[in-house]
């Protein structure tokens, strides 16, 4: 009896709903465990005001929300934050989740996951990407090409074909032991 | 009788490893010296056990290959435990426990401030089981359950400290690289299993005879190149440096990364007849032997330059298998490990000693600080450079003799040579800045290398880079016959190039002091200490592409395509200009009307006309 009508509060609590029980578990009102309406990401925002909202909803002032551009990917109002990977942070700062570098309430970049400190980089280097590209990829294909030519050119060639003992090697090679073989002369005097 | 005691004794070195963990089993904890009373004295005692098989078979030649217990066994298809002791597992096993027990003593030191040390033991042990199953086993199931053994514990150990996220990144690029040679292992086990219908090593031999074997070769030259370190998977290697010292000794130097070359020594028989086999070995270990040297050459960690010698070694081990000559690399492996375990012993003894300062730039002057660590980094890199008579001459010194006299690509052996004199190069630079000059470290540094616990274990690891090569030599005959008459030039040539590389680092050494040019030349610099931008390139653009690509995909590309691109906006667009063009004609104009009935009325007539 007692657990029949915690399991009613239980649904009450779930689905908000008047009605408790099985019934009100199947409907379709239930209540997600998150963000509640409001906090959802809505539709792209075309008004200033709602360019506001937005920007209060996300946490971030006004200047700096930017939407994602409105061309039918379904971003909606989401912010479209820089692509500044985690390992750009000031690693001594004292951030409410250090290994992850960012304080509560912060929004998030759509690729957040991409940029923690496991994951792709931005950090500026100290050669610029194209010329790092070019030395790796020409050093490598350097490699192969002088591969190639070594291939064509090996050391140490041989200035004649290899002359084997015991007539060629006839018995090693599977020849009969009782039928005389043919005489092979690798010398002449 | 003599085959029983060999397969005995090693039967019981697994059992004996293996004791400890059973203890660990149960719930209650176990005590604190559980790691030196109990994983040491079991590894020591292995050891000793180890040599009864080692002294048989170098006495009689004994080899054994027993099969345990059917395990998994179908009609077509048997997987059995199956051991192979031959010449190779019977005089690696005895080298790792050899090699493990100096370093479990020296862990007992380094880790004896840590509160899991017990933990660490476990990992470590259960890394050196999961080792002697992968020397030992004699089907590529067994094979494949000890290669994925140490994949694992590698992960565990360079994320020890998992609090860091650098570590936490480092342990993640081994498995992620190891993974990536994995595939390459398990396309040829299914290709050996569909082709040859059997993974035991003696059946695949011999099945194999006459076929082409080109894509399972490749396949585990792919595998090779993601356990060694080689070129284009290499660099989880010095990354994973990150893992503690002891883990860097054991895993990374003497163990772990050979077997990937090991692989390839035991399925040489597959690979003799196969040129292009060889030659990919060949060009590709010689491409890594000669990158990751130049990367030595400006590192300033101690232990990176270290490793980066590691993977230039085995790049030299797999030039090796590319002449060939599987046990010249087989040789190779185990004077490596002992010189190279007690490089990075050193590493360790001389990090702790100066509050964890892992800088060569913060080092110097340790010959008089600590006169017994930096003898044995000296007697270490000298058996690195392959100085005569050492335990590395007689590996580096055969291989690179083979090399100069095989009819093969030229470049390789011009880069292998340019190697072996860019070791002597970054050798003598770790020397220089650690042992040799003033301290320039700050001056209260808990320098104490006075500990039994430090000094035994390079006193023995030193013996053995002095001697081990004599002994192995001495006692093994080749199994292919070596190359004995060349050029004077060519059988001192490896000596010649490490001299010349000396005298190189020498003269550039005694430049630091002064200031040569206006304007450094800074491009090859930033090849060499960017690793050649191979990481930088590798680890920002291909998770980048890949993540990106994965998302747009998963949240927009799908749902776009079936609810718009295949659905309604398709119809719409493949409806539309039909509906515009079919409504714009009829437009209620009775003069096209009627031009079309008299049209239609004129062919009509004309058409019952010609019939």
């Amino acid at each position: 009896m007692a657990g029949v009508v915690g399991f009613q509060r239980w649904v009450r609590a779930l689905t908000r709903a008047r009605v408790a029980g099985m019934p009100a578990l199947l409907s379709a009102s239930r209540a997600a465990s998150g963000p509640s309406k409001g906090m959802l990401p809505g539709p792209y925002p075309n008004t200033p005001e709602e360019r506001a909202a937005a920007a209060k909803k996300y946490n971030m002032r006004v200047e700096d929300y930017e939407p994602h551009p409105d061309n039918g990917e379904g971003f909606g109002d989401y912010p479209k934050l820089p692509d500044r990977s985690q390992h750009e942070r000031d690693p001594w700062y004292s951030w409410d989740h250090p290994d992850l570098r960012r304080n509560w309430g912060e929004p998030m970049h759509w690729n957040f996951d991409m940029f923690i400190r496991n994951r792709v980089d931005t950090s500026p280097t100290v050669v610029p990407w194209h010329t790092a590209c070019k030395h790796l990829f020409g050093f490598i294909g350097f490699m192969l090409f002088m591969f190639y030519v070594g291939e064509q050119f090996p050391a140490y060639q041989a200035v004649g074909p290899k002359q084997y003992p015991y007539n060629n090697l006839y018995l090693e090679r599977g020849g009969d032991p009782d039928k005389q073989p043919e005489e092979v002369k690798n010398y002449e005097i | 009788m003599l085959t029983t005691i060999v397969t005995s004794s090693h039967l019981l070195v697994i059992t004996l490893l293996i004791l400890p963990i059973l203890t660990t089993l149960n719930p209650s904890p176990v005590p604190p010296p559980w790691a030196t009373s109990q994983v040491k004295t079991a590894v020591k005692l292995a050891f000793f056990v180890s040599l009864a098989p080692l002294i048989i078979f170098l006495n009689e030649g004994t080899e054994a290959i027993v099969t345990n217990w059917a395990w998994m066994n179908t009609l077509t298809f048997d997987i059995n435990l199956s051991f192979k002791f031959d010449h190779y597992s019977i005089i690696f096993v005895p080298i790792a426990l050899y090699v493990t027990w100096a370093i479990l003593e020296f862990a007992s030191w380094y880790m004896h401030a840590d509160p899991q040390m017990n933990r660490f033991f476990k990992y470590l042990l259960t890394f050196l089981i999961a080792m002697i199953v992968l020397v030992s086993a004699n089907n590529m199931f067994q094979f494949f359950i000890g290669w994925e053994g140490v994949g694992i514990m590698s992960f565990l150990l360079i994320g020890w400290w998992y609090g860091r996220t650098d570590a936490n990144t480092a342990a993640l690029q081994a498995v992620i690289y190891n993974r990536v040679g994995d595939i390459g292992l398990i396309l040829t086990m299914a290709w050996l299993a569909t082709n040859l219908n059997s993974w035991e090593m003696q059946h695949m031999f011999t099945a194999s005879k006459d076929m082409n074997l080109t894509l399972p070769l490749m396949g585990l030259i792919l595998a090779a190149t993601g356990k060694s370190a080689q070129f284009g998977l290499h660099p989880w290697l010095p990354s994973a440096m990150e893992g503690p010292t002891p883990v860097s000794a054991l895993l990374h130097s003497s163990t772990m990364v050979v077997a990937g070359i090991f692989l390839l020594i035991r399925l040489n028989p597959l690979m003799e007849n196969n040129q292009m086999a060889l030659t990919t070995c060949l060009c590709l270990g010689a491409l890594t032997t000669l990158f990751t040297a130049t990367c030595a050459l400006t590192q300033n960690d101690i232990k990176k330059i270290v490793a980066f010698s590691t993977s230039s070694q085995l790049g030299l081990m797999m030039v090796t298998i590319g002449l060939n000559q599987p046990q010249l690399a087989f040789l190779h492996i185990c004077t490596h490990a002992f010189f190279k375990a007690m490089l990075f012993l050193c590493s360790g003894s001389i990090i702790h000693s100066l509050n964890d300062e892992q800088d060569i730039r913060k080092m110097g002057g340790m010959h008089r600080l600590a006169p017994f660590t930096s003898t044995c980094l000296t007697i270490g890199s000298l058996a690195l450079t392959g100085t005569p008579f050492l335990a590395g001459f007689f590996s580096k010194d055969a291989i690179i003799e083979a090399m100069n006299t095989s009819h093969l690509n030229a470049w390789a052996l011009a880069l292998t040579l340019l190697a072996t004199s860019f070791t002597a190069v970054y050798s003598l630079r770790v020397v220089f800045f650690v042992s040799m000059g003033h301290p320039r470290f700050l001056p209260l540094s808990p320098l104490n290398e006075n500990n039994p616990a430090v000094i035994s274990p390079l006193k023995r690891l030193a013996w053995g880079s002095i001697i081990a090569g004599l002994l192995i030599t001495s006692n093994l005959t080749p199994l292919k016959t070596p190359i004995m008459t060349m050029h004077p030039a060519l059988k001192l040539s490896a000596l010649i190039v490490t001299i010349l590389g000396l005298l190189v680092a020498l003269e550039l050494a005694s430049m630091t002091s002064k200031q040569v040019k206006v304007s450094p030349a800074l491009s090859p610099h930033h090849f060499s200490n960017m690793l050649g931008y191979f990481p930088m390139i590798t680890h920002r653009a291909t998770p980048k592409v890949g993540l990106i690509l994965g998302q747009t995909m998963a949240s927009q590309t799908v749902d776009q395509t079936w609810l718009e691109k295949a659905g309604p906006k398709m119809i719409t667009s493949a409806q539309l200009p039909l509906i515009s063009t079919s409504s714009n004609m009829q437009q209620g104009s009775i003069k096209a009307y009627l031009s079309l009935f008299f049209m239609t009325l004129c062919l009509a007539t004309l058409l019952i006309n010609s019939l």
